[in-house]
């Protein structure tokens, strides 16, 4: 039983999706519990106190992702997050994995188009360990060709699975390469096929230098711990790091777009899925809350507009769901998904998501229903809260996005919407201009029926 | 547990249900006499309809978990009726006898609550989160659903086209394939056999009566463990809620031990997908959850291949050769009847060469005795890590509920750590060699079996 949790990729990524649910949600005062502290060096530290359970959450986050990469060179960032766990010049890969285990202690870490993190939950007791890892691997990662080799085989396994033999992540995929045209967001964090099989380990050795320094890192600890006897720590293990400069952040981002955009995938597949992608901003704009609010509006629990009509009234889909992007790093997108049921037409699916649109954007919606989406959106960031470690990804998302401290403003931002506010920006954004359509068009398996069990002779597998 | 999440915002995810109970399996207590501030302490509670309920303060946050087991799961399905536990126990939100499904979701989204059913193969259960000042209602929601449904016609009949769709949707994916797969060769006789949500067949052929009688035989207090954590107190919980629970009534129930048959000898599934990589299982026959050996198998599993970065398996398979993102092995253990399982994907022309290399593995640690390095490095880890377990209120509560259904004794965490410890080398050695059976392994492999060089019916792997 215990190692279910352990038992693949799948789980681990749902709680990863799970907590991304909650990433738009902060909460009232946790600025407030916020120690800040930037070193000589650069290096920012958050630290915040939370004395609940005898744990720690360490985090370590880069402001690199794959909006920092170059054409030809996509999925250079997650390939660095992989090479992260080579070793270093004090510890070597053996030593890091077992330094963490030992000491009961779970690790690992993310990419994405605009950060790479790496964090370790561990028994409070435990923090100096983590400190002469983390530091050591923030400037004297070993970077070897024979690692990398195999490493790079790994991340074309990870691909495979999460993109080729996923028949909605490689629409998505296709959706947001289509969206996005100018912005570096227009290639997928994995990075493309061809580029992984591209990059060279002078490639990596050159973007560790520049992206791998305290002046664009962030340190974030939330715990059991007492920041006068955890500071000195952390000022003593990375303080010495030289400082590095800080890189070029500014990247373009795409011209209003000026029509309907239109992309379709056909893989073998059991249902169609239909996304639908429309520009929006992130929280540089105050618009970006009432985006929130629209995002609960419409898909926030079984009460939920997209719900109600397709799911239950209508009975056209399995499910449905909108994704606003308040947290990113430059302007990104909302997204509205459904799976149509398997007898459904696709065509009647996008017509039902559309006239849910276009009643959004035609008329105020009611004060009772609004008040329900704010209450939604308020409940679960007191929920959200009893994760340390979402909490330390709360505070270094909105750094990365803009500041830290914004994570006070979520909620009375929330609080002041309209219901004009709502018809507004509905208008203004969900509109079809705006907006790029996917399709996932399935091609029934080659073989549709399992073959039947069958004993094998000698009883015996062949090495 | 070491997997690198490229890209975690982009999809989206397929449902939004805001808070899910993570169910965390084997742990630990707490109670008795607590070294200062690390087992939360907790309040166990046997009501005269026998209800188990458990309960543990934590006031930080203003809101409250509840999570019930009911003694209900998938293992009860009457034969030709296979997704009828599941059923069942989505069944419960779909009304009651006062309030429709459509009044009850509009309640619990004015108040950001959850109210969540879902059903495992032994047990199912319905979880709440409330805010601490919704609680009044939240609770009374939770005690209508459970004890007043009504189960009606037309909502049944939604909600079994959501379940087929949902198993048609489960077929794209490949793992998922495999995993029934699996379950139906390793157990083809045994209630542990069938998927939890049944077949195609099977739920097309369920009624609103089923579930009625379902519902009526199982769902009952003497069958059901109630963990409450969060910001409410024992007293409130003695005065508010248990006097609600006490009107249920309780009835003889019988969910004694199953005919536990399995497969043995080695068996292969092929099923051919045109897909970019083989996703294979390979296992056997495992233990229930009272098995003594358990906690011998947790430290002989984490060498193996349960430890991530610091297994055999992922050491050999993927930071050595490159050959897999992901490679773990587990032990399913179940109330009456378990598997072992190792699970991995590789691309197709490397599935040959990566069973080839798991099932070394299988017999190296049935061969060699462990070094005491990594047995003590094992147990550090399973010891050690048990804090993060239990680390969130809903953590916490599956936690609880799942000590008392398993009935591992209030006293389990204060054991825990002396259990791990005291699995010696030997241990290992021998639950290794009763418990794997690398030349009896099922195979099941879903992928481009041509590319695979597997396509012939006839030939091995």
């Amino acid at each position: 039983m215990i190692s279910k949790i352990t038992r693949g990729v799948r789980s681990v990524l749902l709680s990863f999706f799970f907590c991304l649910l909650f990433v738009t949600l902060s909460f009232a005062g946790l600025a407030d519990q916020v120690f800040e502290k930037i070193l000589d060096n650069g290096l920012k530290v958050l630290l915040v106190e939370n004395h609940k359970a005898p744990v720690i959450t360490f985090q370590v986050w880069y402001r690199v992702g794959s909006r920092n990469e170059q054409w030809g060179r996509t999925g250079l960032s997650h390939m660095l997050e992989h090479m992260m766990f080579k070793g270093s010049k004090k510890f070597s890969a053996q030593e890091f994995t077992r330094l963490i285990a030992e000491n009961g202690g779970n690790d690992n870490a993310f990419t994405s188009e605009d950060f790479t993190a790496y964090f370790e939950n561990i028994s409070s007791d435990k923090a100096q360990v983590l400190i002469d890892l983390e530091s050591d691997r923030m400037h004297n990662l070993v970077l070897r060709n024979e690692d990398f080799q195999t490493e790079r085989m790994v991340v074309m396994e990870e691909r495979r699975m999460r993109t080729e033999d996923d028949p909605q992540a490689f629409l998505m995929e296709q959706v947001q390469a289509t969206a996005f045209q100018t912005s570096p967001y227009h290639w997928p964090t994995i990075g493309w096929k061809e580029d992984i099989e591209r990059f060279t380990l002078a490639d990596l050795k050159s973007y560790y230098s520049t992206y791998y320094n305290p002046v664009n890192a962030i340190v974030v600890v939330v715990g059991d711990f007492r920041k006068e006897d955890l500071l000195p720590r952390i000022e003593k293990g990375f303080g010495g790091i030289p400082r590095g400069v800080a890189p070029e952040q500014k990247k373009d981002v795409d011209q209003p777009q000026s029509g309907e955009r239109r992309v379709f995938a056909k893989r073998e597949a059991e249902l169609p899925y239909i996304v639908m992608a429309y520009h929006v901003p992130n929280l540089q704009s105050p618009d970006s809350y009432v985006l929130e609010v629209l995002e609960a509006l419409l898909s926030t629990g079984k009460s939920s507009r997209l719900y109600q009509s397709l799911v239950q009234e209508k009975q056209l889909a399995l499910s449905v769901d909108a994704d606003n992007s308040l947290l990113s790093r430059d302007p990104s997108l909302f997204t509205l998904t459904a799976q149509p049921l398997s007898e459904k037409d696709v065509t009647e699916v996008e017509k039902a998501l559309n006239e849910e649109i276009e009643r959004i954007r035609a008329k105020p919606v009611g004060l009772q229903e609004l008040e329900k989406a704010k209450n939604q959106l308020e409940a679960a960031f007191v929920y959200g809260q009893a994760s340390l470690f979402y909490q330390g990804m709360l505070l270094a998302q909105y750094e990365i996005a803009r500041d830290w401290r914004n994570v006070d403003e979520y909620l009375p931002s929330i609080r002041k919407v309209t219901p004009e506010d709502i018809r507004r920006v509905a208008d203004l954004y969900l509109t079809p201009e705006n907006r790029t359509v996917g399709r996932l068009i399935p091609l029934p398996p080659k073989e549709g029926k399992p073959a039947p069990a069958e004993p094998s002779a000698s009883g015996r597998m062949i090495r | 547990m070491i997997y690198r999440i490229a890209n975690p915002a982009r999809r989206a995810a397929a449902s939004k249900v805001r808070i899910t109970f993570i169910l965390v399996i084997l742990v630990v207590l707490w109670i008795a006499p607590v070294r200062a501030g690390s087992m939360p302490r907790v309040e166990r509670i046997v009501l005269p309809n026998n209800l188990v309920v458990l309960v543990s303060e934590e006031h930080s946050l203003p809101f409250v978990v509840f999570q019930m087991l009911m003694d209900a799961g998938s293992r009860l399905d009457p034969a030709g009726k296979e997704g009828l536990a599941n059923l069942t126990a989505k069944g419960l939100l779909l009304g009651t006898s006062t309030q429709n499904a459509n009044a009850i979701n509009e309640a619990l989204d004015f108040m950001g609550a959850s109210l969540n059913t879902s059903a495992g193969q032994d047990y199912a259960v319905v979880g709440l989160q409330v805010l601490k000042k919704d609680l009044e209602k939240g609770v009374d929601l939770f005690i209508d659903s459970l004890t007043n449904p009504v189960f009606p016609e037309q909502e049944i009949q939604k909600e079994k086209k959501k379940i087929l769709g949902a198993i048609q949707a489960a077929d794209e994916q490949p793992m998922s394939l495999a995993e029934k797969s699996f379950r139906k060769t390793l157990f083809p006789e045994s209630p542990y056999g069938h998927p939890v949500e049944g077949t195609r067949e099977s739920v097309s052929g369920l009624s609103k009566e089923d579930t009625s009688r379902f519902y009526q035989t199982f769902y009952r207090p003497n069958k059901a463990i109630l963990a409450i954590v969060g910001d409410i107190t024992v007293e409130e919980v003695r005065a508010k809620v248990i006097p609600l629970f006490a009107k249920w009534p309780a009835s003889q129930v019988e969910t004694g031990p199953i005919n536990a048959t399995y497969s043995k000898g080695s068996q292969t599934v092929k099923i051919s997908r045109q897909i970019t990589q083989a996703n294979i299982i390979l296992g056997n026959i495992g233990v229930r959850r009272d098995n003594p050996d358990y906690y011998s198998l947790s430290v002989m599993n984490y060498i193996l291949g349960g430890g991530g970065f610091g297994s055999r398996l992922t050491e050999e398979i993927r930071v050595k050769r490159g050959l897999a993102y992901s490679v773990a092995s587990f032990f399913d253990a179940e109330k009456y009847q378990g598997s072992f399982q190792i699970v991995m994907q590789t691309k197709n022309p490397s599935a040959r060469e990566s069973i080839a290399l798991v099932l070394k593995e299988m017999e190296r640690i049935q061969k060699e005795p462990v070094s005491d390095e990594n047995l003590r490095r094992a147990k550090a880890y399973l010891t050690g890590s048990f804090p993060l377990r239990i680390d969130t209120q809903s953590k916490l509560a599956g936690f609880m509920a799942q000590v008392e259904y398993y009935g591992l004794g209030l006293d389990y965490p204060e054991k825990y750590p002396s259990l791990i410890n005291s699995v010696s080398g030997q241990d290992v050695l021998r639950v290794a060699k009763t418990y794997l059976f690398p030349e009896q392994v099922i195979l099941v492999i879903v992928g481009n079996l041509k590319e695979a060089g597997m396509e012939s019916p006839s030939s091995t792997p």
